[in-house]
């Protein structure tokens, strides 16, 4: 491996390899490419947590895993594989969530750097803190179709992973999709999969059916089952979705039953799922209902787009928009397939049923066709080279920071097309500060949360805004008057959970102190009253103000994707509006 | 489609353009689905194209990572010295080659014989944290989807420091990308003016890799980890060389971009064959715009970037 070679890195850093222990957190697209590198690269110390197990569909582009590794740990499997290229480097790897409390400061206070190589933003944010806590440097990374970047977040130093807001995500883990989805755009993609699976070309990534892999069902009636389909040999016959369609002859009642009745029945059977979730309700073909929940009365003035369909209609939709598709299909060569196209009538109106029967079925709330064919035209898929490529940059940085050169680790883009001087991997001109009001990494941590005491319960501002709008996994909180609302001890405040804040003695100017023991982070809450309207939403923090609104630095991209205007000639005033910004604006290269 | 401001199509030419594109998407799935691509070397670089492609395995089942659900079919050849024994009509058999890991004549050589028989060529190599890959396509064809930003001004008469609009309009167009041969990208004459004026601006390793092919050529061995300083000096001697008879200053290159070009850097290896699987994709999808001709990574800046070197 290299650094074993004498003469292949200077020495400064032939030695920080041999000695450096390492932290790889996600053992997926690329967390196996992240291991392979440092591997070679001659790594000799090197740790691995990922809590999922493998899928048939990660076979495809998840190149350390093979069939018959299929249902176990990815973490444990990738070690394994990654020692075939090297027997002699100590990895350990852990089948958990980085989440867990088991991971705390100390553990994270080992490691010489942490990588990234996560697929959602509550696990970003976590591993942000953590890091932060600990004061370890952390290389964070993503891709999003053919693009990706990799950054450095180092305490103060840096701009952390939450310094600015971010754009809403645009890649979604497997379960979510397949399993669980809570959001209109989950249904949009899973229908998008389920037109590839039937008519498009095959791609195992885009698998509709129930995933029996996902950590959240662990150990289930769903998995009796599938032991059921074991045949006399003791294998598992997997009937993929279109070898059944075209059992079925494209049947479209046969393909609802199927989809959207067995399949849900399938996975209300994985009790797990559904504990703290609502359950899907399975649909009968015959039997939906007629009516459209909350739609307006002005047929006229609507848009025929624009209108929200009711199930009824999703359903008639769904029957002739999948047997015009079948027709299509036919009448293609052999071999061929449909590529979907939004401009087409019936893939966009298959895609469209399909998403809010979807929805309906999981109590989401369902979108106008209109609505669905833009946000399904903003859905990316995984590329395995991105991966490559960004994994790469991510232990080129690691280098730099084993060696101490932290001034070397500018945030790198991977672009999908080469900017106007032929660049597509782009480096920024320096680091960028951190910002200096981030409610996490800045020294006063503080943010305002509008919301109405009179109606908000304590366990809505615990779910609701400490976990899923402040991404903390187990806050306390306590009033300035040392009013304990709530602990993170199991058991010890659950009385307070459905008393409002205004009974808790919470009122407008009320500062609350909330802090998660586990990722070292506090943060002061100033209430500031506003009353429930029935469209307003449920609270809104307003945390760090940098840009202003509406300019387009204001939203930092998520997952690699950079503003494509950014090289294009700008025509939005150009004032520079903080640190943050004027350096992207600095990005000017020489080649 | 996007709205643009003033052409106008007929609805009839919209609903051509509309299945022209689609055809094209239709039919680039299918060139990518039956494209053979040779790939000549399998160390680092060349095993990172497409990696566990397997040569005689079921080309159905043979999933290659890098191409996604797209499945060229790919033979690895990993014996460089096989090459020069296979006669040219060898070649014939692919639509793509890919070459790492031979010498400047060898190159020249599989340039010349792709460009006879229409075959899409690539060539480049990976030393240490350095890459490059050269392309030559002949004469390639492909759809881009291109983005352009119209401002609309705001009709009042208003003073020009105020805000103006901007349109995106997003549209495929077809283009064309023609290339020169291997030869010609390696024989620039830098005292020329047009060349000259572009040292102004230009990053170093162009003459990095003409060191490195030299040394090749010369030592018929890439730089070794064993003979590090020695193989420095050398390379620094040939850096001098070359720019002295192009009377370019000595001080173009630093010598910092000379010392890691030891052995092929995995995570080196792991980018510039990820940007070589995609312009190989591209090239036979013939969707987007390939790089023209030679793509660099420049470990010193961290910057990957292409420039046409020889028109």
């Amino acid at each position: 491996m290299a650094a074993s070679i004498a003469g292949v890195f200077e020495n400064d850093l032939q030695q920080a390899i041999n000695s450096s222990k390492v932290f790889v957190v996600g053992a997926g697209g690329i967390g196996c490419e992240i291991l392979k590198n440092l591997v070679m690269s001659g790594f000799n110390d090197i740790e691995i947590i990922d809590l999922d197990t493998i899928d048939v569909s990660n076979l495809n582009r998840q190149f350390l895993f093979h069939k018959q590794h299929v249902g176990k740990s990815k973490a444990e499997v990738a070690r394994e594989s990654a020692l075939s290229f090297n027997p002699t480097v100590n990895i350990k790897a852990y089948h958990d969530s980085t989440m867990s409390a088991d991971y705390g400061v100390n553990f994270f206070k080992r490691f010489a750097v942490v990588m990234n190589a996560l697929d959602n933003r509550m696990a970003r944010n976590h591993v942000n803190r953590m890091c932060l806590a600990a004061d370890v440097p952390l290389i964070e990374s993503g891709t999003a179709g053919y693009e990706g970047q990799v950054e450095l977040i180092k305490k103060q130093l840096t701009q952390c992973y939450e310094c600015l807001p971010k754009a809403p995500q645009k890649t979604y883990p497997g379960c979510t999709i397949r399993n669980t989805p809570s959001e209109p755009i989950h249904c949009i993609v899973w229908s998008k999969h389920l037109f590839n699976q039937l008519f498009g070309e095959n791609d195992p990534d885009m698998d509709v059916s129930p995933d029996t892999a996902d950590p959240d069902a662990a150990g289930d009636a769903g998995m009796a089952a599938l032991k059921g389909e074991a045949n006399d040999q003791g294998n598992v016959t997997r009937v993929t979705t279109r070898e059944w369609a075209v059992k079925s002859n494209y049947d479209p009642e046969k393909l609802f039953r199927k989809l959207f009745h067995d399949d849900i029945k399938y996975l209300l059977s994985m009790g797990n799922l559904w504990k703290n979730r609502t359950p899907p309700k399975p649909l009968v073909f015959g039997e939906v209902p007629d009516a459209v929940a909350g739609c307006s009365n002005e047929t006229d003035a609507v848009l025929k787009d624009q209108k929200i369909w009711s199930v009824a209609e999703c359903v008639e939709i769904f029957s002739s928009s999948c047997r015009n598709l079948y027709s299509q299909q036919q009448r293609l060569d052999l071999g061929d397939n449909l590529v979907w196209d939004k401009d087409d009538k019936d893939a966009m109106d298959f895609v469209a049923s399909c998403a809010n029967i979807r929805a309906y079925i999981f109590g989401i709330p369902q979108k106008s066709r209109f609505d669905i064919k833009s946000m399904a035209g903003n859905i990316i898929p995984a590329i395995a080279t991105s991966n490559a490529i960004v994994a790469g940059l991510v232990v080129l940085k690691a280098f730099y920071v084993l060696r101490g050169q932290l001034e070397n680790c500018q945030s790198v883009y991977l672009r999908n097309k080469p900017n106007h001087k032929n660049v597509q991997i782009v480096p920024e001109a320096c680091l960028v500060e951190p910002n200096s009001k981030c409610y996490v990494c800045s020294p006063k941590h503080e943010v305002q949360l509008c919301v109405d005491v009179q109606s908000l319960t304590v366990k809505e501002l615990e779910e609701q805004i400490l976990k899923k709008g402040l991404h903390m996994v187990a806050p306390d909180v306590i009033t300035a008057t040392g009013t304990v609302i709530l602990s993170s001890e199991e058991g010890e405040t659950t009385d307070n959970y459905p008393k409002t804040l205004s009974q808790m003695g919470v009122v407008n100017g009320s500062i609350l102190k909330a802090d998660d023991f586990l990722q070292n982070y506090e943060l002061n809450i100033v209430i500031v009253q506003r009353c429930l309207t029935r469209d307003g939403p449920l609270f809104e923090i307003i945390g760090s103000e940098t840009a202003k609104p509406g300019s387009p630095e204001k939203l930092q991209p998520e997952n690699g994707q950079t503003d494509d205007d950014d090289d294009v000639v700008h025509v939005i005033d150009g004032e520079s509006t903080s640190n943050a910004t004027s350096s992207i604006r600095k990005r000017k290269l020489e080649t | 489609m996007g709205e643009m401001a003033s052409v106008d199509i007929t609805e009839d030419e919209a609903q051509l353009y509309d299945r022209q594109i689609r055809l094209w998407g239709l039919e680039s799935q299918k060139r990518l689905r039956k494209a053979r691509v040779l790939v000549i070397g399998a160390r680092g670089f060349g095993a990172e194209v497409f990696p566990r492609s397997e040569i005689g395995k079921n080309r159905a089942e043979a999933s290659l990572e890098r191409a996604q659900e797209l499945n060229p079919m790919v033979e690895i050849t990993a014996d460089k010295e096989k090459i020069d024994d296979k006669p040219d009509s060898f070649f014939g058999n692919f639509d793509v080659v890919c070459a790492t890991e031979c010498t400047t004549a060898q190159f020249l050589h599989l340039d010349n014989v792709c460009r006879e028989n229409n075959i899409k060529f690539f060539c480049g190599d990976v030393y240490g944290f350095f890459g490059y890959i050269f392309l030559d396509l002949q004469i390639q064809e492909f759809m881009e989807e291109v983005t352009t930003i119209t401002n609309t001004h705001e009709p009042t008469g208003e003073p020009l420091a105020k805000k103006r609009k901007t349109e995106k309009t997003v549209q495929n167009t077809k283009g064309t990308e023609t290339y020169v041969p291997l030869q010609d990208a390696l024989d620039v004459d830098w005292t020329s003016e047009s060349y000259a004026k572009r040292l102004k601006r230009m990053d170093p390793s162009y003459f990095v890799m003409k060191a490195l092919l030299k040394f090749c050529d010369k030592k018929g061995r890439k730089p070794s980890p064993s003979e590090r300083e020695k193989d420095i000096e050398s390379l620094k001697e040939f850096v001098k060389e070359e720019l002295t008879k192009q009377k370019i200053r000595e001080d173009f290159v630093p010598e910092l971009l000379l010392k890691d070009v030891f052995a092929e850097i995995s995570p080196v290896c792991a980018i510039m064959g990820g940007i070589t699987a995609q312009e190989i994709i591209k090239t036979v999808s013939q969707k987007e715009r390939p790089h023209n001709n030679i793509f660099f990574f420049n470990p010193l800046k961290c910057i990957g970037y292409s420039a046409c070197f020889g028109v």
